[in-house]
């Protein structure tokens, strides 16, 4: 019976390291194949606790799914995700000065770590970002002796009781309402935002500039990064990415679409157009090809939970950095390196612009980044070992297991495996969330969102 | 020539792409300029390259930056693709004289060089041709109109550039002109 124990806590014990059988637990969204381009999903983010999951999409909508609280002792599974509050966050605007129209598209979302009982997040797109606050409401007041039945006031001479209304419960109301609007800030397309450490400010980041607000004050902000050249004509790289460092209050990192990271203390001076330090690595003389300078640009950068780490993805691979190590990452992982001999097709089909993001599991021992055909790649950091999985609905059944895929790159293809130009390029999975604690994670297709669990003994 | 080929399909289709994205909502994407001017370099290089290997007599260029004062109407400076004649501004050297343009000098975010400068230079250099000297200032005059009426009049940016075809580069300007205004009158291609 011990010995059966060990060995079970051997291979399916809990810890980074070992091999996670993933199983479908839930998908959302529209059956259809014909997407709305509203419901194309731009966003997915796990709130702190991972009890929130939320969405952003191009229609400017956000929806939050809630786990439902199980009796996790007697549980084979964890709770489903179910819809909480869907709200129109953004709508589209209109720059008469510019004549442009300004996209609703929700490009990022934050959430707020909880300090009551309502809930906070960020939401922005390209110009504007807006705090809205979820709240709850489960009881009313009841019993009011002032008004009649359809809401009319009683003359007051006829009401001769005093009586005190009394709260009685009703059906849970989840309500969204705007408590900050931070706007006017950004002359360029805003492609990040993040919360700082210390809960109080937090940046946004531009093409050209990034800005430090206060949650509170709106009608300022602080900018602290300028790469704008006096003259336009000289640009070379603009900013694609940024975050604050999750423990140290006055440190962040943007990354370029040059393939570079640049780690600013906000302690050094106002202006942190210096960097501390730079992350690069030198290109691989052997890998230059035509298209070499548009595929380095890093489309995403996430520091690991310790801090001690920060990944970056660029068009084919997702590299590990040591903050304390400039010159190269200490990891490298090819995504998708068959699409290397694709690229001219790729430029063609505007597919070479699209921008991965990836993300940490909670202990960062696995990340994990979207590719093509509603494939999803995890790395394994400790055992190095990788899986491709696919976001389909045809493993739609609960708890079934996903069958790892292999896309055979040339030559002969084996059973099972899919060659590179059957793939699917319109089928691309973007935006990917891993839950803070557990081994859940979020899958964003076109406009669909899988919830994927691992397989529960 | 098929690498000459492909290059010119290239700059074309990134050409088109750059018209096609100020037509997309939420305006031109500096991010998405930048990248694609990145390739039209490369792809100019590429093709300047492979025609100076050619030795063919003319070292035609693309003349990507008269179709962008045109394209890029936008009152929004910060185009990259929007290369309006600034004053002042060094003329990169070409291959003509140079096997390859020094990339130090020559900014990413100018898709070609100043034609009429260079073309002088080029003219100054075949004069034994008996190249017409008379056509330099006439051309430069006639950039400089382009390049006021290009910063003035929005409905003239989709003609393609006509005048900028004659001159010293006719074959490739003339390609490009043909390819493009095909294009401007195609629907998108697929994706």
């Amino acid at each position: 019976m011990f010995l059966k124990f060990s060995l079970h806590s051997m291979f399916y014990g809990a810890g980074g390291g070992n091999d996670i059988q993933w199983c479908f637990s839930q998908v959302k969204g529209a059956v259809d194949d014909d997407v709305a381009e509203a419901d194309i999903i731009s966003t997915v983010e796990f709130n702190h606790s991972g009890e929130l999951l939320a969405t952003g999409d191009k229609g400017g909508r956000v929806v939050i799914f809630q786990q439902e609280q199980e009796n996790k002792i007697q549980s084979h599974s964890r709770g489903e995700y179910n819809v909480y509050s869907t709200f129109q966050s953004h709508e589209p605007e209109f720059d008469y000065l510019k004549s442009l129209e300004i996209e609703e598209k929700i490009n990022k979302i934050r959430w707020l770590p909880q300090k009551n009982a309502a809930q906070f997040l960020l939401s922005t797109n390209d110009k504007t970002i807006k705090l809205w606050k979820i709240s709850e409401r489960d009881k009313r007041p009841e019993g009011y002796n002032l008004k009649e039945e359809d809401g009319r006031y009683r003359d007051p001479t006829t009401v001769t009781t005093l009586r005190v209304p009394v709260f009685r419960p009703m059906d849970l109301m989840v309500e969204a309402s705007p408590r900050r609007i931070f706007a006017n800030a950004h002359t360029y397309h805003i492609n990040s935002i993040s919360i700082n450490s210390d809960y109080e400010t937090y940046l946004s980041a531009d093409d050209l500039r990034i800005n430090l607000w206060h949650l509170e004050i709106t009608d300022r902000s602080f900018n602290i990064v300028d790469i704008k050249p006096a003259n336009m004509e000289e640009l070379t790289e603009v900013i694609t990415a940024a975050e604050f460092h999750p423990n140290s209050c006055n440190t962040f990192v943007y990354s370029s679409s040059k393939g570079t990271i640049r780690l600013c203390d906000m302690r050094a001076s106002a202006l942190c157009d210096r960097h501390s330090k730079l992350f690069e690595e030198p290109e691989d003389p052997s890998n230059r090809s035509f298209f070499s300078e548009i595929i380095s640009s890093i489309s995403d950068v996430k520091f690991s939970h310790s801090g001690r780490y920060m990944m970056t993805r660029d068009y084919l691979s997702v590299k590990i950095w040591d903050l304390n190590m400039e010159n190269r990452p200490v990891e490298t992982y090819q995504v998708h390196e068959y699409l290397r001999s694709k690229l001219c097709s790729l430029y063609e089909n505007d597919c070479i612009f699209d921008k991965f993001e990836c993300c940490w599991n909670g202990s960062d021992s696995v990340v994990m980044t979207g590719s093509y055909n509603n494939f999803f790649r995890m790395f394994d950091r400790n055992t190095k070992r990788d899986i491709t999985l696919e976001a389909s609905r045809e493993n739609n059944k609960p708890r079934t297991v996903l069958k790892p895929r292999k896309v055979c790159a040339s030559g002969k293809r084996k059973k099972d495996e899919i060659s590179v130009d059957s793939l699917d390029f319109n089928k691309k999975i973007l935006h990917t969330a891993w839950h803070p604690k557990e081994n859940i994670i979020a899958v964003a297709t076109t406009n669909n969102l899988y919830i994927f669990q691992d397989k529960v003994n | 020539m098929e690498v000459q080929k492909e290059a010119q399909r290239i700059m074309t289709l990134s050409v088109w792409k750059m018209y096609h994205s100020r037509m997309q909502r939420g305006g031109l994407r500096l991010h998405r300029s930048l990248q694609l001017s990145l390739v039209m370099r490369s792809a100019r290089e590429l093709y300047l390259s492979a025609k100076v290997e050619a030795h063919e007599p003319e070292v035609p260029l693309p003349p990507v930056r008269s179709p962008d004062p045109r394209l890029h109407q936008s009152r929004e400076a910060e185009a990259v693709a929007e290369a309006a004649p600034p004053d002042g501004e060094q003329p990169s050297p070409e291959p003509m004289d140079t096997r390859e343009a020094p990339p130090a000098e020559e900014t990413p975010a100018r898709c070609a060089p100043r034609p009429a400068k260079v073309s002088r230079k080029r003219r100054n250099s075949s004069l034994s041709d008996g190249g017409d000297v008379g056509l330099v200032p006439s051309k430069k005059a006639r950039l400089e109109e382009e390049g006021e009426g290009a910063s003035a009049e929005v409905p003239d940016r989709l003609q393609p550039p006509p005048a900028q075809a004659e001159g010293a580069f006719p074959n490739l300007a003339r390609v490009l002109q043909r390819r493009f205004s095909g294009l401007l009158n195609c629907s998108p291609p697929a994706p």
